[in-house]
């Protein structure tokens, strides 16, 4: 009964996506759109098949945004997740930061792209370095909230079972961070992406960022949205990764996976 | 026995901890001064890759007292980053509305909100340049098409989230509808809502930021980027801390704002205007 409803709810879905793709579509074959602004959507999808089943041209500068974010993030959440423990458990060094933190919050990081530019080259280095400036500050802050965030009664529990504080660490300060610090990861995904694309735009030679670029300062309309629909799909891709990385390892959020991972280990013990 | 992360410190005065503050900064600022005029065998390369605090100073007072040139960039940004923070405000919101008030509209939305989610909306920048041209309006949209989120999720959020309880005590009392969005779950939702302000002023600066990257004749992102080709590195570092510098401002006038108009959330002040507010009854009846 369950999955009957979801498939009907799927279906409604898909078929509001259906109306409104072909409300679009008879739109502009009737001439109400011009195609140099709005391209009827059977000209992108052919655009989109042409990029990822004829020519196969869209893997290499898929492949180079990915792993372009991939390494941005990976140095943005170790900067992250290190400032924000060293800032957890060192009052002074916390409060000495706040003020960089603060500056930091309030600049930008995009303004930075020309700088990094100069600094880093045209190759991969400067997408990763703008990569990693925009994302480290999400886990910083989420990390450091989650870390400083207590629960009175734990403490004392754990106090009274007289746990080490490396005991209290790993199994109560940490797990009671980690809704945060997956959050945290989530917003940092999305943006490590944002800025390997945004830095694309400044001077690339390979991305999907400079080849909507390209399309688009050719006026070839399909084209560029073609690859927009593209960096949706990555968007989706890494969303999508990050979320069921979320559940799976903050089982406890929801009552279901609690369920799940409960019934497992009581199993594992009897 | 205590484990770590207390905050049994937290009410050490301002006065112990500003000369540390200004110690630390003063130092970090006297290492890179050192760092470029030591650390480097080529003063090119010294210059362009940690340009002196000093000549960063310099640069600043000209742009901003002897040149004058920086005012009009931070106008042009400001101007497009604000308009496009109200325009993406007021569609995250009257979204975020509308979802609330009608499910079927709320259901339906749904894939599309995921959908917006998930793409990196600055992506849109050279499609929105090649259709809108070089001018204020490419920075505007784009500008307008990264804040409008922030709103939308907090105000969505905020607004579905009511207590039951006051919400049965509106019913029965009979309160309207108007009068239960606008006195229960509008004000209820505020403090969320003002954070989706901010949320959306900080994304349309990157959104204005990015158009002008992209292409522009005049803002804050052309300044930094022409300074960076000329190599003239201090000045470049000045109009990216004037940016911080203004964008701090904002920030400070935002949050003062906000305390002002979510005043039940500070007793002090609520006190004082319910205060007026009695004051005001008394006079009249």
């Amino acid at each position: 009964m369950k999955s009957l409803n979801l498939l009907i709810s799927f279906a409604k879905y898909a078929l509001s996506f259906v109306i409104a793709i072909g409300l679009w579509e008879a739109y502009a074959r009737f001439g109400g759109l011009n195609e140099l602004f709005l391209p009827r959507p059977s000209k992108i999808g052919a655009k989109l098949y042409n990029m990822f089943f004829e020519t196969g041209m869209i893997y290499w500068h898929f492949y180079v945004t990915m792993a372009q974010m991939a390494i941005g993030f990976t140095y943005g959440i170790i900067i992250g997740n290190t400032l924000a423990v060293l800032a957890a458990f060192n009052e002074s060094f916390r409060r000495y930061i706040a003020p960089y933190a603060v500056v930091f919050n309030v600049t930008p990081g995009i303004a930075v792209l020309p700088l990094i530019i100069a600094w880093f080259g045209f190759g991969w280095e400067s997408k990763i370095a703008l990569a990693t400036l925009v994302c480290f500050f999400p886990p910083f802050i989420n990390t450091l909230t989650g870390l400083l965030k207590k629960d009175d009664a734990a403490v004392e529990l754990f106090q009274t079972l007289g746990a080490s504080k490396y005991q209290f660490f790993w199994k109560q300060q940490l797990p009671n961070a980690l809704p945060e610090i997956f959050a945290g990861l989530k917003l940092a995904i999305t943006t490590a992406l944002l800025g390997t694309i945004v830095a694309q735009f400044g001077s690339a030679t390979e991305g999907v960022g400079i080849l909507m670029q390209r399309f688009a300062f050719s006026l070839d309309m399909a084209g560029s949205f073609a690859s927009l629909v593209t960096m949706a799909l990555m968007g989706l891709m890494v969303f999508t990764i990050a979320e069921v990385m979320d559940r799976r390892i903050v089982f406890w959020r929801d009552a279901k996976g609690l369920e799940r991972v409960s019934k497992k280990r009581s199993k594992k013990i009897a | 026995m205590s484990y770590s992360t207390t905050d049994q410190a937290k009410h050490v005065s301002v006065f112990r901890t500003l000369p540390v503050h200004l110690a630390i900064f003063a130092g970090l600022i006297l290492l890179w001064e050192i760092v470029n005029l030591y650390g480097f065998e080529d003063r090119i390369q010294a210059d362009m890759i940690a340009p002196r605090p000093t000549h960063i100073v310099l640069a600043m007072i000209d742009i901003f007292f002897i040149d004058k040139t920086v005012w009009h960039h931070l106008g042009s940004t400001f101007q497009k980053a604000l308009l496009g923070a109200s325009i993406g405000t007021v569609i995250g919101m009257g979204l975020a509305i509308s979802a609330t008030l009608s499910e079927t509209f709320r259901k339906y939305i749904k894939p599309w909100i995921i959908l917006m989610e998930a793409t990196p909306r600055i992506a849109v920048g050279p499609i929105f340049v090649a259709l809108l041209g070089f001018g204020l309006w490419s920075a505007v949209a784009l500008a307008a098409l990264v804040a409008f989120f922030g709103p939308f999720v907090n105000t969505f959020q905020g607004l579905m989230e009511i207590d039951e309880e006051s919400e049965e005590m509106f019913r029965s009392l009979g309160a309207s509808k108007f009068q239960t969005f606008w006195k229960l779950r509008f004000a209820s939702a505020l403090q969320l809502i003002s954070a989706g302000w901010k949320l959306a002023t900080a994304s349309a600066f990157g959104g204005a930021l990015v158009a002008e990257f992209i292409q522009a004749s005049e803002g804050m992102g052309v300044l930094i980027a022409q300074y960076v080709i000329m190599i003239t590195m201090d000045y470049a570092f000045a109009a990216l801390l004037s940016v911080t510098i203004f964008g701090y401002i904002l920030f400070k006038i935002m949050e003062y704002m906000d305390y002002h108009l979510i005043f039940w959330q500070n007793d002090l002040l609520m006190l004082k205007v319910s205060e007026k507010r009695r004051k005001k009854m008394g006079v009249s009846s």
